[in-house]
């Protein structure tokens, strides 16, 4: 588990031949420790909080994915089911700390896939709503902000893709 | 770089596992849900317009038809002015959605309340008839039906078709 403090004993005989061990706590990492936590956390909450609507109510979720006009007839309703569950997943093991090599890849994919698609829409000049939140479909649609928006949460989750995957702990 | 290969490999065996214990969860608590979403929804257009309970807002091409060669029915094109003068239904009016607005004060006169009306434009997926026909209903038209995709299927049965010079 890649962890931020290392402790070090460290032992001195003195002139009686004494061992004196101290503990000496370092922090390896300095203040990206605690920078690492508090993103890998936020951006869990921000996953289970994304999953929460659209897990409730699966049927305008579909509605909010058909408007998107990307994946056949057919598989609609499978994205619509899976995609909150796997939000709130993903969500949970960023918070709780739990298989980070997996999930933050897999945050790190989801969200490019996100952009990639609100990027595509805004060229199509597809008026549609995020259904990213919520599925309430009064609220203003996906343009510049979202696609902003998502830009953030990406660099979030590929910086923690990056710690956890390449630096050595 | 023994620990950022053992980090790469991890990935690879949670990535897959994340997926599919989502896959996993949702089908299960799909099924046990009250309002169980079908694995495979009726997305095309003739059941969007269907409201479960209500009589279906579609006519059939057939039934159109009929309308049609009995003069009993009013015909409207919700298409753009330009595509309507290329080619329509004898007999249809131009209401282009795009100018209803406009189209309506012209054409509102020579419509009864109590007529049949049918409402087209082009495509499985296109809008403009639904739009238009939820229109009319507002301003009052009680029956007003929706002819989907009805300038490609009107023309796939080879009925008669009019054109403005």
């Amino acid at each position: 588990m890649p962890g931020c403090r290392r402790i070090e004993k460290i032992e001195q005989m003195d002139d009686k031949y004494i061992i004196n061990s101290t503990v000496k706590k370092t922090s390896q990492c300095g203040k990206f420790g605690l920078l690492f936590l508090l993103l890998r956390i936020a951006l869990g909450l921000m996953f289970v909080y994304a999953s929460y609507d659209k897990i409730l109510h699966p049927q305008a979720f579909s509605v909010a994915v058909y408007n998107y006009q990307l994946l056949p007839d057919m598989l609609i309703n499978v994205a619509a089911l899976t995609l909150p569950w796997l939000e709130l997943l993903l969500g949970l093991c960023l918070m709780s700390g739990a298989w980070l090599p997996g999930a933050t890849v897999l945050s790190s994919g989801l969200l490019t896939l996100f952009l990639g698609v609100l990027v595509f829409n805004q060229f199509r000049g597809l008026d549609i709503h995020c259904g990213c939140f919520s599925t309430e479909t009064t609220s203003s649609p996906a343009g510049l902000g979202t696609i902003l928006r998502d830009i953030g949460f990406l660099a979030v989750s590929l910086y923690l893709t990056v710690q956890v995957l390449f630096i050595e702990r | 770089m023994k620990d950022i290969s053992q980090s790469i490999k991890q990935a690879l065996w949670q990535l897959p596992l994340l997926i599919c214990l989502s896959i996993f969860i949702s089908l299960i608590s799909n099924y046990w849900r009250s309002d169980t979403l079908p694995l495979i929804g009726d997305w095309s257009m003739t059941a969007q317009l269907s409201v479960a309970g209500e009589e279906s807002q579609v006519i059939p091409l057939d039934k159109a038809e009929q309308l049609f060669h009995k003069k009993t029915a009013i015909f409207i094109d919700a298409r753009s002015k330009s595509e309507y003068a290329s080619g329509h239904i004898p007999g249809a009016l131009s209401l282009s959605w795009q100018d209803v607005d406009q189209g309506y004060a012209e054409h509102a006169g020579l419509l009864d309340a109590s007529e049949n009306i049918v409402t087209y434009c082009d495509g499985e997926a296109c809008n403009l008839s639904h739009e238009l026909a939820l229109f009319l209903k507002e301003m009052g038209y009680e029956n007003v039906q929706v002819l989907v995709n009805g300038w490609t299927e009107w023309n796939n049965a080879g009925l008669p078709t009019d054109r403005e010079n």
